[in-house]
C-alpha cells in the first residue's frame, strides 16, 4: 500500500481556505488518540468560518481511529444545517466511516475538486 | 520494544517472563508473534503496523486488513489508558490460515482497573472484530489486576 503520510503519530491540519462560499480544512497523516486533539482544533476553526460550504479533505489521511471518528461526528452535529463534506479517497478513511454507519452524517466526495466545485 | 517471531520453535526456551504460548511449538501450526512495548500511546502506531503487516502476509482482504489495524489500535489505546505507569503492554498475535487472534494485556494502574465496555470505542471494536472480549484477572493479595482484550478477525468479510 502506498503511504504518503509524514511520520506516524503526526498530523498536519491546515485551514486552506475560508471565505463566504467555502471553507477547506486539509488533514494529512494518522488520526488516533495522539492526534485527535489536533483534528478537533482544526474542526473548531472550520466551524467558525462564515462559509456556506464546509469541506474536510481527508485524502491524505492514512489511519482513522474511533477517537478521530468521534471528533468528526461531533463536528457534524455542530455544523447542523451546513452539512460537512468529506473528501475520502482512501480506504483508511472510508472503511471506518462505512463500518460504523457514520458516513450518513456527511456528504462524501471522491476528490477535492468535486467537493469544492459545487460550492463555487 | 521487543518483537518475537516464533514458529516451529524447538526446545523449551522461554522468550519472555510471561507465559510461553501453547501453540508456538506445534509443527505446521499457527505462527505466534508477540510484541511488548512500554504501555504508552506513542508506541501504538508501531503495534498497529505489525498487525497490518501480519494480516497482509496472511492474505487478508483489504477491508479486513484495515479493520484489524483499527481494532488493534482501539484495543491498545483502551488498555494504555488503564495501565500502571512505567509498565509494559503485551500484544500477542496468533496467525491461523483464515483468521488472526489478538490478545493484548497490561497491568492495571489501580485495583479496580478494567476495560470500559460502555464507550463508543468499544462499540467500534465490536463492529471491527468478528469476536471480542474484555478479560480481567485479579491480582494476588489485592495487587493490581491484569487487564486485557482478546479479539479475533477473519481473513475475509462474509457476504451480508
Amino acid at each position: 500500500m502506498p503511504r504518503s503520510a509524514p511520520v506516524p503519530g503526526e498530523l498536519g491540519v491546515t485551514l486552506e481556505r475560508s471565505d463566504a462560499a467555502c471553507a477547506l480544512l486539509k488533514v494529512e497523516g494518522e488520526i488516533d488518540t495522539l492526534t485527535a486533539d489536533d483534528l478537533d482544533r482544526g474542526c473548531e476553526q472550520l466551524l467558525a468560518a462564515p462559509s456556506d460550504v464546509l469541506v474536510i479533505d481527508l485524502s491524505h489521511v492514512t489511519f482513522l481511529a474511533s477517537s478521530g471518528l468521534a471528533v468528526l461526528i461531533r463536528a457534524a452535529h455542530q455544523a447542523g444545517e451546513r452539512r460537512l463534506r468529506l473528501v475520502t479517497a482512501a480506504r483508511a478513511v472510508r472503511r471506518p466511516l462505512e463500518i460504523t454507519g457514520s458516513e450518513q452524517l456527511f456528504d462524501l466526495y471522491a476528490d477535492r475538486a468535486a467537493a469544492m466545485t459545487q460550492a463555487d | 520494544m521487543t518483537v518475537h517471531y516464533r514458529r516451529h520453535q524447538e526446545g523449551t526456551d522461554r522468550v519472555s517472563d510471561l507465559d510461553s504460548h501453547p501453540l508456538a511449538d506445534t509443527p505446521g501450526g499457527p505462527s505466534v508473534v508477540e510484541v511488548r512495548t512500554s504501555a504508552t500511546a506513542a508506541l501504538i502506531p508501531t503495534i498497529r503496523a505489525v498487525a497490518s503487516d501480519l494480516a497482509a502476509r496472511a492474505d487478508f482482504d483489504l477491508d479486513a486488513i484495515s479493520d484489524l489495524r483499527m481494532a488493534v489500535d482501539e484495543a491498545c489505546a483502551t488498555l494504555v489508558d488503564v495501565a500502571a505507569p512505567s509498565t509494559m503492554l503485551q500484544c500477542t498475535f496468533t496467525v491461523y490460515p483464515e483468521h488472526i487472534e489478538v490478545h493484548a494485556q497490561v497491568l492495571g494502574g489501580t485495583a479496580d482497573a478494567e476495560v470500559s465496555t460502555d464507550t463508543f470505542g468499544w462499540r467500534v471494536l465490536q463492529t471491527l472484530a468478528d469476536d471480542v472480549e474484555a478479560i480481567r484477572q485479579i491480582g494476588v493479595d489485592h495487587a493490581a489486576p491484569t487487564v486485557g482484550i482478546r479479539l479475533d478477525k477473519r481473513a475475509g468479510v462474509p457476504p451480508r
